[in-house]
C-alpha cells in the first residue's frame, strides 16, 4: 500500500486512471458480460499484489477448475503454483452454498485462512451466484443482499481490499443482482467487449469508486498473450495536471532547416505546433526527416518520427538516398521512430505509446507523418479531432515541438488546407507545399501562411530537393520584377493572370514610367 | 509383458499411497486438481457421484494416509488441502497416478486394480 492509503492494482494502466490506486478495504466489483476479461482482472490484482507489493492474496472460485485457471494464469508468465507453495496465495475452491453460509459464521474458515496467511488482497470470482434467483433456492427474500452485506462487513474486519467478479446478463434476475451489488460495494468497475467494424474492442470505465477521484469515461483495455492487462486512459480525457501550461517568450528554435528557417522567421516557438500542408510526393516526409536530423545534430534535441505508413527500415533507406544519414541517431537513440500499422489501430492505445516513448526517451522535437493516414485509420471524426488535440495538449505542456504532416488531395491549387478534418486553426504554424506548373514542368514551392507570434514572411518560395533535403532555390534565379496588386487579375479565384503591359509608341512598357 | 509391468508399477504406487479402494483413488483426485477446497462431505460426493458415506471414509483413509489434511469442521464445511509428500517415493507416485488417470485407459487400469465401491443401490461405480 502506498503512503496516501491507496492499494495500488499492479495492472498496468489501470492506477493511472484511478488516480493511485483504490482506497485500502474498498470493496470492488467488476462486471461484465462473459469474454470481457473479470476473470483475469481478478486474478492479476491478486498477482502483481504479491510479487510486486508483497500482499498476499485469496482466489475464491465457484465455476472454475482452480488447475486451469493456474494454468492460463501461466499463459501470462504468471507463475500460481510457486505461490501457493511460498504461501503467499491460495486458491480456493468452493460452492456458493458453503462459501454464504461460511461468511455468515463468525469463526469463518475462508477469514480464518485470510488471517493464517497474512492477506490484504482477495478475489471472489462470480458473486452472481449467491444469488439463488427466482426459484433457485430457499434463500429468504433479500437473501442476497444480506450475504452481500455480510461479506463486505468481513472483508472490512479483516482489513482485505476485495475484488468480486460478477457476470451480467439477460436472465430475469441479473439486474436485480447488478443494482444490488453496484449499491452495496464501494468501488464499480464495467468492463466491456464491442464490435468495431469486424473486431472486438475492450473497455473499461470506473462507474464510482468511494473516497476517490478518477478519469471518468470509456477507456481501452487490451490483453496481451504472455504479459495481462494493459489499460490505456481514453484519449479525449483532459491532461491532469497542477501546473499551467507553460508557454515560451523569447526561447525560439532554430528548426535548422534553411526554407523553414527563413521563411518562418528565424525559428519557431518551442512548444509550437505546425502543420504542413501538402500533395502527395511534394516533400514533406523530407522536411519532417530533416528537421528532426537537424535538430539531433545541431541542437541536440532527441527526436520522434511516427508513421502509419513507412516502416522505420524503409524511412532509413529513403532519407539515405538523399545524403540524409538517419541510421547513426536512430543507433544512439537520439532520433525514435515509431511505426504502427494503421490496420485495426486502437487510438488509446496508440496515443499512450507515444506518449510512453516520448517520456522514456525525453524526445524534444517530433514529426507525425502522416495525419491523413490517421483520419482513414481512425474514421469517426471526433475521435480523430480528440487524438488531435491530445497530441497538441501534450507538445504544449512538455514545451515540444511538433510537427504535424497532412497530405491534401488537391493536386494545383487548394481550396482548403485541410478538407476532410478541418484542424488546421489548433495549429500555431502552417506551412504549405506545392507543386506549381511552370511552362512544362512542375516545380515544389513552400509558402508560410501562418505563424503564431512570429513576423514570418509571405512569400512563396521555390524550393527543390537533392543531396541533404530541401534548400531554397537563390531569389537571384527568379529575376521577375513583382508588380503592384493592380497588375494582376483574378485574385480571388486564386489563380492571378499579370495583365499584358501596354506598350507605349517608342515600344517600352507602360508600367517604366 | 509390458502391461504387466506398468500394473506393477501401478499397484506399487497405490500400495505406496495406502489407497485400495476406487472412490479414495476419486476423491484424493478432485483433491488434487482442486488443491484448496472449502466444502463438505456432501458436495464432494455430489460432484464426483458417490455416495456421501463413501467419500467421507476415504476422506479418513486419505487423512490418515497424510496425502490430505483437513481444517476443523464448521456446520459440516471444512477447508481440504493436499499436503505435500515429503517422501520423494510417494511424491513421485502420485504425479505418476494424476498422470495415468487423465486418459481412459489409465483409469480403467485403475479401476483394475482397485476394489469397486457399491453404491446403496449395488450398482458399480468407477466415477
Amino acid at each position: 500500500m502506498s503512503e496516501d492509503g491507496l492499494v495500488k492494482t499492479g495492472i498496468k494502466g489501470l492506477d493511472a486512471i484511478l488516480l493511485g490506486g483504490i482506497p485500502k478495504t474498498n470493496v470492488i466489483l467488476l462486471q461484465g458480460v462473459t469474454g470481457t476479461g473479470k476473470t483475469l482482472m481478478g486474478v492479476e490484482f491478486i498477482y502483481r499484489g504479491i510479487v510486486q507489493f508483497n500482499e498476499p492474496g485469496l482466489i475464491v472460485v465457484f465455476e472454475t477448475n482452480p488447475d486451469k485457471l493456474i494454468r492460463d494464469a501461466a499463459g501470462f508468465g504468471w507463475n500460481l503454483e510457486e505461490l501457493q507453495e511460498q504461501k503467499k496465495l491460495q486458491v480456493i475452491f468452493t460452492s456458493p452454498q458453503v462459501f454464504d453460509q461460511e461468511i455468515r459464521s463468525p469463526n469463518s474458515l475462508l477469514l480464518e485462512t485470510a488471517s493464517e496467511m497474512g492477506a490484504q488482497r482477495m478475489f471472489v470470482d462470480g458473486i452472481g451466484l449467491l444469488n439463488p434467483g427466482p426459484g433457485g433456492g430457499n434463500a429468504p427474500r433479500g437473501g442476497y443482499r444480506e450475504s452481500l452485506q455480510q461479506l463486505i462487513e468481513s472483508f472490512n474486519r479483516e482489513n482485505l481490499t476485495a475484488i468480486l467478479s460478477l457476470e451480467t446478463g439477460s436472465t430475469p434476475d441479473a439486474f436485480t443482482t447488478k443494482e444490488t451489488t453496484d449499491y452495496l460495494v464501494d468501488t464499480v468497475i464495467q468492463l466491456g467487449r464491442d464490435r468495431v467494424g469486424r473486431r472486438t474492442q475492450r473497455s473499461i470505465e470506473i462507474l464510482k469508486s468511494r473516497g476517490q477521484d478518477f478519469d471518468p469515461g470509456e477507456h481501452t483495455l487490451q490483453i496481451t498473450g504472455g504479459k495481462g492487462l494493459d489499460v490505456f486512459r481514453r484519449v479525449q480525457a483532459p491532461l491532469r495536471t497542477s501546473s499551467k501550461q507553460p508557454t515560451s517568450s523569447t526561447m525560439r528554435s532554430v528548426i535548422g532547416v534553411d526554407a523553414v528557417d527563413t521563411l518562418i522567421g528565424g525559428g519557431i516557438f518551442d512548444g509550437s505546433t505546425t502543420m504542413v500542408v501538402g500533395v502527395s510526393g511534394v516533400g514533406k516526409t523530407v522536411l519532417g526527416t530533416q528537421l528532426l536530423r537537424e535538430g539531433s545534430l545541431r541542437q541536440k534535441t532527441r527526436g520522434l518520427l511516427i508513421s502509419l505508413d513507412e516502416h522505420p527500415a524503409q524511412i532509413i533507406r529513403n532519407a539515405q538516398t538523399l545524403g540524409l544519414n538517419l541510421e547513426e541517431q536512430v543507433a544512439d537513440g537520439t532520433i525514435q521512430i515509431m511505426f504502427e500499422s494503421p490496420q485495426e489501430l486502437n487510438i488509446d492505445a496508440h496515443y499512450a505509446r507515444i506518449i510512453e516513448l516520448i517520456e522514456e526517451h525525453d524526445i524534444q522535437r517530433m514529426v507525425i507523418d502522416g495525419m491523413t493516414s490517421y483520419s482513414t485509420a481512425i474514421g469517426a471524426i471526433d475521435v480523430y479531432r480528440d487524438f488531435f488535440h491530445a497530441v497538441v495538449a501534450y507538445s504544449k505542456q512538455r514545451l515540444m515541438t511538433t510537427f504535424f504532416n497532412y497530405e491534401n488531395p488537391e493536386f494545383l491549387g487548394i481550396s482548403s488546407y485541410m478538407p476532410d478534418f478541418p484542424l488546421s486553426s489548433i495549429v500555431d504554424n502552417l506551412i504549405l507545399l506545392s507543386l506549381v506548373e511552370i511552362n512544362n514542368s512542375l516545380h515544389r514551392c513552400i509558402s508560410v501562411v501562418k505563424s503564431r507570434g512570429s513576423k514570418h514572411s509571405f512569400d512563396t518560395r521555390e524550393f527543390v530537393i537533392g543531396q541533404g533535403g530541401i534548400s531554397l532555390v537563390p531569389l537571384e534565379h527568379n529575376p521577375v520584377p513583382a508588380l503592384p496588386l493592380q497588375s494582376y487579375s483574378s485574385l480571388l479565384s486564386r489563380a492571378p493572370t499579370r495583365f499584358s503591359l501596354p506598350k507605349r509608341a517608342n515600344g517600352a512598357p507602360a508600367v517604366q514610367d | 509383458m509390458r502391461e504387466d509391468s506398468r500394473e506393477l508399477s501401478v499397484q506399487t504406487c497405490l500400495e505406496s499411497l495406502g489407497i485400495s479402494l476406487f472412490s479414495e483413488w476419486d476423491v484424493l483426485a478432485f483433491l488434487y486438481h482442486h488443491k484448496v477446497s472449502l466444502t463438505t462431505t456432501d458436495q464432494i460426493a455430489r460432484l464426483i457421484g458417490y455416495e456421501s458415506a463413501a467419500v467421507s471414509d476415504a476422506l479418513d483413509r486419505l487423512e490418515r494416509e497424510r496425502l490430505i489434511e483437513r481444517s476443523r469442521p464448521l456446520q459440516g464445511v471444512r477447508l481440504y488441502r493436499m499436503l505435500t509428500q515429503t517422501d520423494a517415493r510417494r511424491q513421485r507416485c502420485l504425479r505418476q497416478l494424476v498422470s495415468l488417470s487423465e486418459n481412459r485407459a489409465g483409469r480403467l487400469l485403475l479401476a483394475k486394480r482397485l476394489q469397486p465401491v457399491r453404491s446403496e443401490s449395488g450398482e458399480r461405480k468407477i466415477g
